[in-house]
C-alpha cells in the first residue's frame, strides 16, 4: 500500500464513523437521547463556546493543566536524574518507586481533598503528583540511556562536569525526554480531569460530569469533542518535535 | 595543511621521553581482595615512537591505557607524561581513540571532530576550519555534514581519529581502534594511520589483538601476560619505513609475528 492509499483509507474510515454518527441517531437506529446526531453536537459545541461560563471553565482547566505541568516536569525530571545518577539512591528508591508506580494514583484523591480542599491547589497538586511520577520514572530511564562511552570520550577531552551535563547528558536524553513530555501531558490532563469530575466547582471536567449526571448528552458529547481535539493537538505538536530529533535517534 | 606543517616544525627530539611508567600496579575493588589487573609495569616510550601493546583478553591493556590517559587512577606506581604526572585527562598532552568510534549521534561528522575545540570555547569559524582540515587528513573531505549513522564503520573510525587528533596532542593512545572493522578496511586504516603518523610524528601507544597489525605498525611491540598483566617481552620491529603490504610476505615479518605468538601462547 502506498502512503496516499493509507491516508485515503484513514480518511474514509473517519468519514464513515462521523457519517454513521450523524445518520444512525437521526433515523432512530440509535436512540438520539443517548447519542445525539453529530450535527446537533457540533452546533451545541458552537453555542457552548459562546458562553462565559464555559470560557471560565476552559480558562480554569487550562491554567490547572499548565501549572501542574510546569511543576511536575522539572521536579520529576530533576529527582529522576538525581536518583539515577547515584548508585545508592537508585538501589534504595528504584524498587520502592516501582511498587508505588503500580498503584492507581486516583485512590489518593480523597487524601488530596482532605489536605488541599476542592479548589485550584488540589487540582494542581493531584495532577502534578500523578504526572511527576511518570516523569521521574522516564527521567531515570533517560539517564540510563546515556552511553558510558560518550561520557568517557568527553572526559578524555577534559570536559567539566557541567559540560558533560549539557553536551552529553541533555542531547543523549532528548529523545526520551520529548517522549516523556508528551506522555506527561496526557497524564497531566487526565489527572486534572479526574480531579475535576470527582469534586469541583468549576472546570471542564466539572461541567462534563454535571452534564452526564443531568443526562444532557449534546453538551456531554460537545465537551468530549473539545477535550479530545485539544489533547490530540498537543500530542501532535510534540510528536512533530520528536520527529525532528529522530534524524540521529538510530 | 598549514596545521600539519606547524607540527612538523616542533617535531620532538628522538631522545626525549614522552611516557614514563614505573612500578605500576592496579587492583580493582572487589570481594576476596579485589581483581589484580596490572602488576609492576615499567616502560618508557620515546617521543615520536609507535608502540604496540598485545596480550591475552582481560590482561589489563585497556586499564593501562586509561591510566596513561588520566581517566583512571592506578593503585600503585607512577606515570609521567612529558615529565609531569597525569592525574586527570589532559587533552593538551594526550588524545585517546577508543575501540568503538563512539561518535555522538546527535552531531554531524564535522561537529564531532570539532567537539574537543568547542569544549575549550574556540571561536566557531576557527574550529570549523581546523575540523574540515582534519577530515581532509583522514580522507573524508566532503563528508562533514553527514551524521554518524550515514557513515560506514571505517568512515566512523576515521572521524574518531580526526577527533582525537584535532587538539594536536603529542601523545595518541589507541585502544583496538580497528577491531570492529573487516580485515580489508582494517589493513587500509592501518596504512592510513601510518601515513598520518608520519605526517604528524606523534607518540602512539596502540593496543591490538592482531599480530600482523602489531608487526606492521610498530617500532616496538610490548607483550603482556595474562591477568595480572605484566610485560613479558619487548620486541623491537626493525623493518624499514615506510612499511608496505609486500613486507608482510617476507621472512623477517613472519619471524617477528612468530616470536610474539610464541610469547602469547606460553601464557598459562
Ligand atoms: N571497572 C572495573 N572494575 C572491576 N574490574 C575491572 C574493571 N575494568 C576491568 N576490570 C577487570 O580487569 C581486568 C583487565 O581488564 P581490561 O579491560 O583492562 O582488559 P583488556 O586487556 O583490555 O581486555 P580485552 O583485550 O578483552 O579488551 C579484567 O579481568 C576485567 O574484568
Ligand atoms: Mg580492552
Amino acid at each position: 500500500m502506498t502512503k496516499t492509499q493509507i491516508i485515503t483509507a484513514r480518511l474514509a474510515l473517519l468519514a464513515l464513523v462521523l457519517g454513521l454518527w450523524q445518520v444512525l441517531p437521526s433515523n432512530n437506529v440509535i436512540n438520539p437521547l443517548l447519542l445525539p446526531p453529530l450535527g446537533d453536537v457540533l452546533s451545541m459545541l458552537w453555542t457552548l463556546l459562546g458562553q462565559p461560563r464555559v470560557h471560565e471553565a476552559i480558562a480554569t482547566t487550562a491554567l490547572e493543566v499548565l501549572v501542574a505541568f510546569i511543576i511536575a516536569v522539572p521536579v520529576g525530571a530533576t529527582l529522576g536524574v538525581i536518583i539515577a545518577e547515584s548508585p545508592y539512591l537508585t538501589a534504595i528508591f528504584k524498587p520502592i518507586l516501582f511498587y508505588v508506580f503500580s498503584v492507581p494514583k486516583s485512590i489518593f484523591l480523597p487524601l488530596f481533598i482532605l489536605v488541599f480542599g476542592i479548589g485550584f491547589p488540589q487540582k494542581v497538586a493531584y495532577a502534578a503528583f500523578t504526572t511527576g511520577f511518570v516523569v521521574l520514572m522516564s527521567a531515570m530511564a533517560a539517564v540510563e540511556s546515556v552511553k558510558a562511552d560518550h561520557i568517557l570520550v568527553a572526559r578524555s577531552y577534559g570536559a567539566t562536569r557541567g559540560q558533560i551535563l549539557t553536551r552529553i547528558y541533555i542531547p543523549s536524553m532528548m529523545p526520551i525526554l520529548l517522549e516523556t513530555i508528551r506522555i506527561a501531558m496526557i497524564f497531566n490532563f487526565t489527572g486534572v480531569m479526574i480531579a475535576e469530575m470527582y469534586a469541583s466547582r468549576t472546570g471542564i471536567g466539572h461541567l462534563i460530569a454535571g452534564w452526564g449526571e443531568n443526562f444532557q448528552m449534546q453538551q456531554l458529547f460537545a465537551g468530549v469533542i473539545l477535550l479530545a481535539a485539544t489533547a490530540i493537538l498537543f500530542n501532535e505538536i510534540i510528536r512533530s518535535l520528536e520527529a525532528r530529533c529522530s534524524t540521529w535517534r538510530t | 595543511m598549514q596545521h600539519v606543517a606547524n607540527l612538523a616544525d616542533r617535531r620532538p627530539q628522538p631522545e626525549e621521553t614522552a611516557i614514563e611508567v614505573a612500578g605500576l600496579s592496579h587492583v580493582y575493588d572487589g570481594p576476596d581482595g579485589g581483581v589484580p589487573a596490572l602488576q609492576d609495569i615499567t616502560m618508557s616510550v620515546g617521543s615520536g615512537r609507535f608502540i604496540v601493546v598485545v596480550g591475552p583478553s582481560g590482561c589489563g591493556k585497556t586499564s593501562l591505557l586509561m591510566m596513561l590517559a588520566g581517566l583512571r587512577a592506578q593503585s600503585r606506581g607512577t606515570i609521567t607524561c612529558y615529565g609531569r604526572p597525569i592525574p586527570d585527562p589532559d587533552p593538551k598532552r594526550v588524545g585517546v581513540i577508543f575501540q568503538e568510534a563512539s561518535l555522538f549521534p546527535w552531531l554531524t561528522a564535522v561537529e564531532n571532530v570539532e567537539f574537543p575545540l568547542s569544549l575549550r570555547g574556540d571561536p566557531k569559524d576557527e574550529r570549523r576550519r581546523r575540523s574540515e582540515a582534519m577530515l581532509e587528513l583522514v580522507g573524508l573531505q566532503g563528508f562533514g555534514a553527514r551524521y554518524p549513522h550515514e557513515l560506514s564503520g571505517g568512515m566512523k573510525q576515521r572521524v574518531s581519529i580526526a577527533r582525537g587528533l584535532i587538539q594536536d596532542p603529542p601523545v595518541l593512545l589507541m585502544d583496538e581502534p580497528f577491531a570492529a572493522l573487516d580485515e580489508q578496511t582494517r589493513m587500509t586504516m592501518g596504512h592510513e594511520l601510518l601515513r598520518i603518523w608520519n605526517a604528524t610524528r606523534k607518540t602512539v601507544v596502540f593496543i591490538t589483538h592482531s599480530l600482523t597489525e602489531a608487526v606492521y605498525l610498530a617500532d616496538e611491540v610490548l607483550v603482556m601476560s595474562a591477568r595480572p598483566g605484566r610485560i613479558i617481552d619487548r620486541i623491537p620491529i626493525t623493518l624499514p619505513r615506510p612499511r608496505t603490504y609486500e613486507m608482510m610476505a617476507t621472512d623477517v615479518f613472519g619471524k617477528l609475528r612468530d616470536r610474539i605468538w610464541q610469547q602469547i601462547r606460553q601464557v598459562p
